[in-house]
């Protein structure tokens, strides 16, 4: 049996030497394996914290509700809010505004957006009574899919706001749909959420809506609005055309979606 | 891959990183256009909800994040700081997918300058993490040398 020294007398000088040398690797591999365990503890640990540190943060950045429709007096005020901010002012499909109005706005939106959200409520509403109540520009509301998560669901809801247009009410039905927003990917836009908010609207025949959303020329016009969005290479949501009304219109890249100012330079421009 | 030269293309790395996030910051405060790629997010990005956290901006989140990961390979290597780095861009590249999660689910735009700088803390924490769990590099040959077995000198590596 060998000694664990390497003092054996009875080993020779290469012997001894070669005893050392295996003890001293394996006392090196003990270390390092030894290292190894630590480092990789380590990096468990640090990378357990930052999952615990990113997953409290998406939490906390979450917010927003579930269900969407308003209920009781919020629902009152948010109806109440949007037909004060629309009423009176010509519709047509699923524009807003006088059809002769010098400037045309192309807002391109998905419903489930919510940085659309933050535009239809910081800057739309200055713009509309600033421009669009004086007749000076009208806003058209076309069709981008991005929040979203199924084209059906997609087409539906864009389709059940441009059905309400057939009664000259899409843009009731585009407000209140923006500000009754739900939480995103929570499944909340269902038939019954849709005909909710068709129910809100101040004046819809909802038998007649119920039929126009079968219409294929609003499918069509999805279509086309999903064609236009390829052409001019849009990748996010809000994305706005603007123009002199029947010229050629160009793209418009706000600085902020919640400040008017933004959006009242070129405006200003093209009103001349 | 030598300690020094891996340690010399993580800095490089981590300065791209810093112009980038220094460019983002400069942006924000100053308020201008932001230069971005033909049909590019980036203003859709700036500007949403999410480009601050706790009312700071995310840039400057980003960019404090690379000055702190640049700091930590600029003092001398020890395992001290291989274990700084790799927990500073763990932290980073937590804090960028979380962003990159939020480009593509809840914002719906993409800004090219933020993806290049989640591509450059995902070879940053690539780099980071090989660094730390292979400690030192190992001396060439330290094992094979032979030595006396009552030698109580510690091993070096051949020609030190």
């Amino acid at each position: 049996m060998t000694p664990a020294s390497g003092t054996d007398p009875d080993l020779t000088r290469k012997e001894r030497r070669e005893q050392a040398r295996s003890e001293r690797k394996a006392m090196e591999a003990a270390a390092a394996q030894a290292a190894r365990r630590t480092r990789m503890m380590q990096l468990g640990g640090v990378i357990a914290a930052v999952v615990v540190i990113v997953v409290v943060i998406v939490l906390a950045t979450s917010g927003g509700k579930k269900e969407g429709l308003a209920t009781g007096s919020q629902k009152n005020s948010t109806v109440a809010a949007v037909s004060t901010m629309v009423g009176g002012i010509p519709q047509s499909g699923n524009v807003l505004g006088n059809p002769k109005a010098p400037v045309t706005l192309q807002y391109f939106g998905d419903l489930e957006c919510p940085i659309c959200k933050q535009f239809t409520l910081g800057a739309l509403p200055p713009l509309i009574a600033k421009y669009v109540r004086t007749g000076k520009m009208k806003i058209a509301y076309r069709s981008m899919e991005t929040a979203t998560r199924e084209q059906e669901t997609f087409r539906t809801q864009q389709i059940a706001a441009l059905a309400a247009g057939k009664q000259n009410l899409g843009w009731n039905y585009i407000e209140l749909f923006y500000h009754e927003q739900g939480q995103e990917s929570s499944g909340y836009v269902t038939e019954s959420y849709l005909q909710g908010l068709a129910q809100q609207v101040p004046g819809l025949n909802l038998p007649n809506w119920s039929a126009a959303r079968s219409d294929p020329a609003l499918a069509e016009q999805i279509t086309s609005d999903a064609q236009t969005v390829t052409q001019r290479g849009f990748t996010g949501t809000p994305s706005f055309l603007i123009g002199k009304t029947g010229g050629s219109m160009q793209q418009l890249s706000p600085e902020s979606y919640t400040d008017v100012a933004a959006f009242t330079p070129t405006i200003e421009k093209l009103l001349g | 891959m030598s300690t020094r030269v891996l340690r010399l293309v993580m800095i490089a790395i981590a300065m791209v990183g810093l112009g980038v996030a220094s460019y983002l910051t400069y942006v924000h405060y100053a308020g201008g256009p932001i230069l971005c790629l033909k049909g590019g997010g980036c203003e859709t990005v700036q500007h949403s909800t999410y480009s601050k956290l706790v009312g700071v901006p995310v840039a400057l989140i980003g960019l404090i994040g690379y000055i702190v990961i640049l700091a930590s390979l600029l003092v001398p290597e020890s395992e001290t700081t291989r274990l700084s780095t790799m927990t500073f861009t763990v932290m980073g590249f937590g804090f960028s997918l979380y962003l990159t999660a939020r480009e593509l689910f809840s914002i719906h735009a993409i800004c090219p300058w933020c993806v290049s700088s989640a591509v450059m803390m995902t070879l940053l924490v690539c780099l980071a993490v090989w660094r730390f769990l292979r400690g030192d590099a190992p001396p060439t040959g330290a094992l094979l040398r032979p030595s006396e077995p009552d030698s109580a000198a510690p091993l070096t590596a051949p020609g030190s």
